[in-house]
């Protein structure tokens, strides 16, 4: 377990300093700030625009260092033959894998908390998209603020706050709507899912082909679902029966099928939509969608230590 | 200390992944408290061998057993320190970073002084500050060795330890693996110099395509090189090898060398 702790940390140091880490951030970071011209380029709906691109650029981004950093955490490595050290110790291999693993996961959500900021001082100067936290406003903030009242017996409190907020009032805290703050944290899980998926590929292949892989898989899990919704046989109620009248091949049908339940499904993960709209989701889908890339990464994670813990390494 | 039985190990090499023996049926014990130079020509299979007992390779056949323990077990390495050929270090991290981390995955505390003596006793203690990428070879290989004898190991197991290392640097390292002798540490280590041989090894194994061919004490081994320098009557003592013993060495692994 220490061991485990201690691997995080040094993992997490080192991919802080390595170069693609922090180019990937820089660059990021730039796109965000550069999503005002961008939303500049239309009257309309200027913060949907930066919302979609800002959103576009965090969740690329960190897919870019997931496969990428992912591809190499241990390759790497095992290539510049700095992991002899490190598995000589009195370490289970396991151990040592969960330490790169994690330590990639921590880069990740830290790479995500930085450009969710930079993007929501980005809102916040632009004075778009940004909610005023109104007490009673949101479930979550109610019940802390909630409690405040009845200790302090203030009950016009409540009241004022809200006029308060609405009115601009200086001490005014904004914060990101639901579904953006859910979206970043599904880019986080996303992110930390396919860089399971490249660690896992690295150990059986090259690295430019585990990267090239894992952009495949999450290529194919964006648009399985929708591929697999055009092989569906279209039926029509004709006459009170219900008619097929258009059935893709069937071969062609199953294979879709194949690929959609059985390679990861990442569409789930882009709710750009709803953050664009502010529509908040649903806690049910929340939890749901998030049990489903963890539980899918933990199954790649488990398949890449038992190949971990058997591989030669030299 | 260190069961060696019957091992083999090949690599699946080539597209059809045909068997390529590195190291054959090789069995040998290393004795506790002795120092043992492991010599080979290149491509004998002495980093093999020694892969294979740090628990970084897997043998294709056989067991080995340190202190009891499988070598793919981390126990067996609860008391190890490991000594890489061309060690390496990650990017980005400094000298005294990389030591803390290594120290820290020992299982037992480190504190900071005994990580500063190793550094001392390495001598590279000056550049702890400095990025372990931007060292010199012999000032990576000083680290590494630094980081191999954290935690005062019983088992120390060098793979080419000298190599890279300057003129002072290589009588340092002696001296190191002298005072480590006489703390009665387990010591086996590879090299390419005969030279090395006599001033510090107890106990000499000749590993040659992947074959033990030798592996006798100081003493027998030079008994042998002497009666083979009187058979021969050649006389040879000049040039790169100058003594009975490093000819004798020399020609035993020629006449076994394959190719
Ligand atoms: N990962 C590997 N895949 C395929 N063959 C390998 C691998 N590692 C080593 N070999 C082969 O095993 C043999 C022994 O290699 P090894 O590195 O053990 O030699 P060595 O005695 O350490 O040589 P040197 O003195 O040059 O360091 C060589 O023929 C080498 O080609
Ligand atoms: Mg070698």
């Amino acid at each position: 377990m220490k061991n485990i702790l201690y691997g995080i940390m040094y993992s997490f140091k080192e991919i802080k300093n390595s170069k693609i880490f922090y180019s990937f951030l820089i660059f990021a970071l730039i796109l965000i700030s550069g999503s005002y011209f961008v939303s500049q380029t239309s009257f309309i709906s200027q913060g949907r625009i930066m919302v979609d691109f800002s959103i576009f650029a965090i969740s690329i981004f960190n897919i870019f260092i997931g496969i990428f950093i992912g591809a190499s955490v241990v390759y790497d490595d095992i290539e510049k033959k700095s992991i002899f050290l490190s598995i000589t110790r009195p370490v289970k291999r396991t151990e040592y894998l969960t330490g790169r693993f994690l330590g990639l996961a921590a880069a990740i959500i830290f790479s995500t908390v930085i450009m969710m900021f930079i993007f929501y001082f980005v809102l916040l100067i632009m004075h778009k998209f940004i909610v005023p936290v109104v007490p009673n406003a949101g479930a979550a903030v109610s019940g802390a603020k909630s409690v405040h009242n009845v200790h302090s017996n203030n009950v016009n409190l409540q009241n004022n706050s809200a006029s308060y907020a609405a009115s601009g009032h200086p001490f005014t805290f904004y914060t990101l709507p639901q579904p953006l703050i859910i979206q970043g944290l599904f880019i986080i899980i996303e992110s930390v899912f396919i860089s399971a998926a490249a660690l896992l590929f690295s150990l059986v292949t090259s690295k430019a082909l585990a990267s090239i892989f894992a952009i495949l898989i999450f290529f194919i899990g964006n648009v399985s679902s929708r591929m697999n919704d055009l092989v569906k046989p279209v039926k029509k109620i004709i006459d009170g029966k219900v008619v097929i009248v258009h059935q893709a091949n069937h071969i062609l049908a199953s294979i879709v099928r194949f690929i959609y339940t059985v390679l990861p499904n990442f569409s789930i993960f882009n709710i750009s939509s709803e953050a664009a709209y502010k529509v908040n989701v649903s806690s049910g889908m929340i939890l749901y969608r998030a049990a489903y890339g963890i539980c899918y990464t933990t199954l790649l994670f488990i398949i890449a230590s038992i190949i971990f813990s058997k591989k030669d390494i030299s | 200390m260190i069961e060696i039985k019957n091992v083999t190990k090949y690599f699946r090499v080539g597209f059809f992944g045909t068997r390529k023996n590195a190291v054959e049926d090789l069995s040998l014990d290393i004795d506790g408290g002795k120092v043992t130079g492991f010599f080979g020509p290149n491509g004998a299979g002495k980093s093999t061998t020694i892969k294979m007992i740090v628990g970084l390779i897997k043998a294709s056949k056989g067991s080995i057993k340190i202190n009891g323990y499988d070598s793919f077990d981390y126990r067996a390495r609860l008391k190890l320190g490991y000594l890489p050929e061309n060690p390496s270090f990650p990017r980005g991290l400094k000298g005294i970073e990389i030591i803390n981390y290594y120290a820290k995955l020992l299982n037992k505390k480190i504190n900071k002084n005994e990580i500063y003596d190793a550094l001392k006793l390495a001598g590279i203690f000056y550049a702890k500050n400095t990025q372990a990428h931007k060292y010199s070879k012999g000032m990576t290989q000083r680290l590494a060795l630094a980081v191999s004898i954290i935690g005062d190991p019983e088992i120390l197991i060098f793979d080419e330890p000298l190599s890279g290392l300057d003129p002072i640097g290589r009588k340092e390292f002696k001296d190191i693996i002298f005072k480590l002798k006489e703390r009665k540490k387990t010591i086996f280590f590879s090299s390419h110099v005969l030279a090395d041989s006599k001033e510090l090894c107890d106990r000499i194994a000749v590993l040659v395509n992947g074959r033990l061919i030798k592996n006798e004490n100081l003493e027998n081994i030079e008994k042998e090189a002497a009666a083979y320098a009187e058979e021969k009557k050649e006389e040879r003592l000049s040039g790169e090898y100058n003594t009975p013993l490093e000819v004798y060495l020399y020609d035993l692994m020629l006449k076994n060398r394959k190719n």
